[in-house]
């Protein structure tokens, strides 16, 4: 096991390089100049300026840029933004707003994706069954931000329920209205696998079995069906944990949170390459330590595929 | 060996789907017996509705789509089919249990195979965790698996397919059952292996004093194993008779096909091959005898009625109205 995860980690290091030099490159090919932007109107001493280019490397080659950027990040030097603010508390004060909006649309998905994809399941054809899917053909077909913007229209500005945007009202307040959302705009595709997975399971062979064992169908849904309709699921989850941090990313930007989606729109903004690559890479480790869970949670749930 | 009391008692068994095509007969009035200590092997070729029959009256077919139209399934009289669902789970699972052809797909693939057979003694004799698990490697002890006691942990896909159909049968016989209803349980194992399983089968048998309903498509499973044989074609049961008399002198012209030419001493192995064409399908069963398509000894009579299961000599049922005696040069 131990041997295993250090393997994916090590295969993972090449893949980390490439996608963040290709995010470097990017950002390093986006028209203007980083400081000029900074500036805006008002002219800077060209002092302030030459010293400034000199401090963020502007004027070195490319890769060199790149590679100081890397340095920076993996000796934990994190710097100062173009503006002057300290990377490192700007990190502590983002990171747990993102964690917390992605954590709680994430518990949101997972709690209606699994009670009705389960319910659904069971009862094929009920209600719940029908209703699911108009749901999910109804949110597959409204893109995510019409989604954001008509709630933080009705709830917020209409109803007033919840804040419009913003973090004055703390958590959990400030963050309800936007992880509902990301929630929501998930919940369905994990509901509809939940239930056409069950639905699979429940025609399998050893599911005859266990009703010629003269088992209970309480005790074949939760002993034989669900264990064996779980393991598409938890690929499911894992991957949309990756779609979670996206739409949060998106979510920060519309109800103005400040977490490190906002963090990265602005870096973008100004073409701060040595910013977006750190939190570039802070996503791919993430990304890589998410899907290394996800085999680990496989493996412990299907015994085929242990001791990859 | 067919003196001890009937266990199981089928009478008039009926099954219909209903498919997107309409209403379809799978299984047409069957009536078979089985006795303890005997086994009765159904033979038929795929589709002749030997799984469908079984798993209608143990409850584990799917219904709907499936209906049972007619017929009752009496285990020491008491009849499986009118009884509730909590009343069958006692019985079927307990007394009667059932092993399938393919463990693979059969055996739940995410649980340990102790697990799966300590189920059965959770569940019926409501035993502990501990002591299931215990019993469950003795099971498979006397299923002749080496080292049980630690395969016990492992889990289906470690096993080799004869390996495997012995964990079924394990699972079956853990509850010392009255009746075993086993289908086409060699089916999916080559030669050697069936030979072995077949003969366990035979061995835990003798041992309990179990009834065993042996579902198959091979003749030389049947001349092998089986005490009586009843023979089906397209859901009617075209004969009943001993095995040795079924092979000897069949009655039936579909049983006598199913033999063809093939000496006795050939039959291992055997699939049924022998008769020209295929199995009427289920939505165009011909008028009166379903086999006169294929009947060589066919007349114009035999489209007019199905022709009704007849006793042609003591203990022996033969359903063609061409053969309701059996011939002088053959009642030897
Ligand atoms: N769910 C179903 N819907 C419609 N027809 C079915 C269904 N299950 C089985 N049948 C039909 O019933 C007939 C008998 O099947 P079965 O008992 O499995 O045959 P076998 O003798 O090979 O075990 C077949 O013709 C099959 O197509
Ligand atoms: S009833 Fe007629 S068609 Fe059917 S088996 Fe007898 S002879 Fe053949
Ligand atoms: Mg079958």
């Amino acid at each position: 096991m131990t041997g295993f995860v250090l393997r994916r980690v090590l295969a993972a290091v090449p893949i980390g390089l490439i996608v963040t030099l290709g995010v470097f490159a990017l950002v390093f090919a986006m028209p203007g100049d980083p400081l000029r932007e900074l500036a805006g109107d008002k002219p800077i001493p060209a002092a302030v300026l030459a010293a400034k280019r000199a401090q963020f490397h502007l004027d070195d080659p490319f890769i060199v840029q790149y590679l100081l950027s890397m340095k920076d990040i993996l000796t934990g030097n994190f710097g100062t933004t173009f503006a002057g603010a300290d990377i490192a508390a700007q990190l502590q004060l983002r990171i747990p707003v993102t964690l917390k909006l992605a954590t709680m649309g994430l518990v949101i998905q997972w709690i209606a994706g699994l009670l009705f994809g389960l319910y659904a399941g069971f009862k094929r054809n009920g209600v719940v069954d029908r209703v699911l899917l108009l749901a999910t053909l109804f949110i597959l077909a409204v893109p995510l931000l019409v989604v954001y913007f008509a709630a933080q229209y009705v709830f917020g500005v209409e109803l007033k329920w919840l804040p419009v945007s913003g973090i004055a009202h703390g958590y959990p307040l400030s963050y309800l209205l936007p992880a509902v959302c990301i929630g929501l705009t998930g919940f369905a595709g994990l509901a509809r696998l939940t239930r056409t997975s069950i639905v699979e399971t429940a025609n399998a062979d050893f599911v005859k079995t266990a009703r010629a064992k003269g088992l209970g169908e309480q005790r074949i849904l939760w002993g034989h069906v669900l264990p064996n309709a779980l393991l598409p699921m938890v690929t499911y989850m894992g991957v949309e944990v990756g779609g979670i941090f996206a739409g949060a990313l998106l979510a920060e930007s519309i109800f103005n949170l400040p977490g490190l989606g906002q963090f990265m729109f602005q870096a973008i903004k100004l073409k701060e390459g040595g910013v977006v690559v750190l939190l570039s890479t802070l996503a791919f480790v993430m990304f890589i330590a998410i899907n290394l869970l996800v085999d680990i949670v496989y493996g412990a749930i299907d015994p085929r595929v242990r001791n990859v | 060996m067919t003196s001890g009391e009937v266990l199981l008692k089928v009478d008039d068994l009926s099954v219909e789907f209903d498919t997107p095509h309409g209403r379809v007969r799978a299984v047409d009035g069957v009536s078979w017996q089985v006795r303890a200590g005997e086994t009765l092997a159904i033979l038929g070729e795929s589709g002749s509705g030997k799984s469908v029959s079984t798993q209608a009256l143990t409850g584990i077919l799917e219904m709907p789509p499936g209906r049972i139209v007619s017929g009752t399934a009496k285990y020491r009289g008491e009849d499986l089919i009118a009884m509730s669902v909590k009343e069958r789970r006692k019985i079927v699972g307990d007394r009667i249990t059932m092993v399938f052809q393919d463990s693979l797909s059969a055996l739940n693939p995410v649980q340990s195979v102790g697990k799966q057979i300590a189920e059965c003694f959770r569940v019926h004799r409501g035993l502990s965790r501990s002591e299931s698990m215990k019993r469950a490697a003795e099971m498979l002890d006397q299923v002749r698996i080496p080292a049980a006691a630690k395969r016990v942990h492992d889990y289906p896909h470690e096993f080799s397919g004869g390996m495997r159909q012995r964990v079924m049968l394990a699972m079956a016989l853990a509850l010392d059952p009255d009746v075993l209803i086993a289908d086409e349980p060699t089916t999916a194992l080559d030669v050697t292996v069936q030979a072995q399983i077949l003969e366990l089968i035979e061995d835990l048998q003798a041992e309990r004093d179990m009834g065993v309903v042996l579902i198959t498509h091979d003749l030389g499973v049947v001349s092998d194993v089986a005490d009586n044989v009843v023979v089906m074609y397209a859901g009617h049961v075209v004969e009943r008779a001993a095995t040795a008399e079924a092979l000897e002198h069949p009655v039936h012209p579909y049983t006598e096909g199913l033999l063809g030419s093939m000496p006795s001493a050939d039959l291992k192995g055997q699939e049924l091959p022998t008769i020209p064409g295929t199995p009427p399908s289920l939505r165009s069963i011909p008028s009166g005898c379903a086999f006169r398509t294929r009947c060589p000894h066919a007349i114009e009579d035999c489209a007019v009625l199905v022709p009704p299961l007849l006793t042609v000599a003591p203990g022996r049922d033969a359903a063609c109205i061409r053969r309701t005696s059996i011939p002088a040069k053959e009642a030897v």
